[in-house]
């Protein structure tokens, strides 16, 4: 349970709001590389304000304010152009730097250009998405966290969700819903629909943990029937601060990434590589991604796998979920400590101190690797094929040539053990 | 109900909930929250509401326990609400 005034503060992501001000410290995918290559600027809304993204001819990426400086017309639907982005009202250019290069209906030696610039923030490519930076100078670099840059064949799954984020991201510090929402209720459907739930995530916990890191909290389950040297216990896996969390096992190693588009509306991707031990994986030419679908025709939401378990949970706590009225219990202690870091970091900012998780070593940013349990639930290999069959995945428009992928892995895997007892 | 004084701290800051805020009658949680919930660091005694720090409350059983921050002195504890003292009972 909050203040009204501590949840305010927690969820404002706008301008000028000092959680608005800390999220701006850090780098978000706001597109596919795939639509910048199909039409090389896009219109998106990122922590409340509105930006045109656009693809240079050499390949590169900018970002500018949305309303263009002169009339305020929309630069999304502007010109690109090798030295920036051009207003399609009246051909103000903006370069790289949101510096106004031209205003063709202006005398040439007027000066005027120089009292004009567009906000402009950063841009860059990574993993097949496209990454934007709008907050103060010097900015950081963009990280190159493992899932990003490792080898694999990737399927990204997305979609936009009415809700704030900081309710999504406290999901990612409540281990105990797995059981209940992905386990218990989700038997319970199946039982009404005729469908096997995955019994590994049915596991009662014994007891959770969570350790404060460099890039946010590791969360840390002991399942019934396991042991602390189990992989859930003895290595966990991160929330990844402000946005992310990371996740998998089995061969999949995910990303789920929670986009702050404004106060009342999130991102959801889950950035996934399948990568299992035992199959080299093949080459792609694009990074698919598809739009998972959360609500039916008649408007309720589809529960009958996980994510849109999880989606349920989250959309219908509320645009932004009133904390006043909250009853955490004990078994909640990782999401208190989850608004002590946001706090923490709101300080630090507010001090003048980059926050953390902010990455500026370019030594350090080769690739980061963050903790990731392997063995998920102690599921063992089915862990994966029942993650696809019954997860987001089931909507991807590759899911055959993945199941087809991870079973091969496992054959190779299997056949690579020699018969104990049995001479070569 | 535990005893609460409301009135003013010496540096001006809110002790309590004022008692014209609330309504009359039994108090809802939400309402116990605004009342009770600590106002001071239980370590160097700076403001930690608002901007100045975190108390999120939750439930143990009955106990009523304030995960509390102080920004001041970056302090983080619990502070649990007592309504009746119980020890443990005597071995046999």
């Amino acid at each position: 349970m909050l203040t009204a005034e501590q949840n305010a503060e927690l969820t404002r992501v706008g301008p000028g709001t000092p959680m608005g001000e800390l999220l701006r410290r850090y780098w978000y995918p706001v597109a596919f590389t795939r639509q910048l290559e199909a039409f090389p600027v896009k219109r998106v809304r990122l922590l409340g304000e509105q930006w045109a993204l656009y693809r240079s001819p050499d390949g590169s990426y900018g970002v500018v304010e949305e309303q263009c400086p002169h009339r305020r017309a929309s630069l999304a639907y502007g010109v690109v152009e090798a030295e920036g982005l051009r207003c399609g009202y009246h051909g103000w250019l903006f370069g790289r730097d949101g510096t106004c290069l031209d205003q063709p209906a202006e005398l040439d030696k007027t000066s005027f250009k120089d009292r004009v610039r567009a906000r402009a923030g950063r841009a860059e490519e990574l993993g097949g998405m496209v990454w934007v930076y709008v907050g103060p100078e010097p900015a950081p670099l963009l990280p190159r966290y493992d899932v990003y840059v490792m080898e694999g064949v990737r399927d990204l799954g997305h979609a936009l969700l009415p809700c704030n984020w900081l309710q999504i991201m406290e999901n990612a510090v409540d281990p105990h819903h797995v059981e209940w929402l992905h386990g218990r209720y989700f038997e319970f459907l199946g039982n009404r629909m005729g469908f096997e739930a995955p019994k590994s995530f049915q596991r009662r916990h014994v007891k959770v943990a969570f350790d404060e890191f460099e890039h946010g909290i590791i969360k840390r389950r002991l399942l019934e029937g396991h042991s602390e040297d189990d992989d859930d216990w003895a290595i966990g896996h991160p929330m990844v601060f402000p946005y992310c969390m990371r996740v998998g096992g089995a061969g999949i190693e995910q990303m789920q990434i929670r986009v702050p588009v404004d106060d009342t509306t999130t991102w959801f991707v889950l950035y996934t590589v399948h990568a299992p031990d035992g199959a080299p994986a093949p080459a792609q030419a694009a990074v698919p991604d598809y739009e998972l679908p959360w609500r039916d025709e008649h408007g309720n939401h589809i529960v009958d796998y996980v994510e849109g378990q999880d989606i349920m949970a989250w959309v219908t706590q509320g645009p932004i979920t009133d904390r006043t009225v909250e009853h955490l219990g004990k078994s909640d202690v990782g999401i208190a400590m989850l608004r002590k870091q946001f706090k923490q970091q709101l300080a630090a900012v507010a001090a003048g101190r980059d926050p953390i998780a902010v990455v500026r070593d370019p030594a350090a940013n080769h690739r980061i690797d963050l903790p990731c349990e392997k063995n998920k639930f102690g599921a063992g290999a089915d862990f994966a094929l029942q993650w696809m069959n019954l997860g987001f995945t089931r909507y991807s428009p590759q899911l055959d040539d993945l199941l087809r992928l991870h079973t091969n892995a496992a054959e190779v895997r299997a056949n690579a053990i020699s018969p104990v007892g049995v001479d070569a | 109900m535990p005893s609460v004084r409301l009135g003013s701290m010496p540096d001006g800051s809110p002790a309590g909930a004022r008692p014209s805020a609330l309504p009359a009658g039994p108090l809802r949680d939400a309402e116990r929250h605004l009342l009770d919930a600590p106002r001071h660091c239980p370590r160097c005694g700076a403001a930690i509401t608002g901007p100045n720090g975190l108390v999120v409350e939750y439930w143990a059983a009955d106990d009523r326990v304030f995960y509390c921050w102080c920004r001041s002195c970056d302090w983080t504890g619990t502070v649990v609400q007592v309504d009746r003292h119980i020890g443990h009972e005597a071995a046999d």
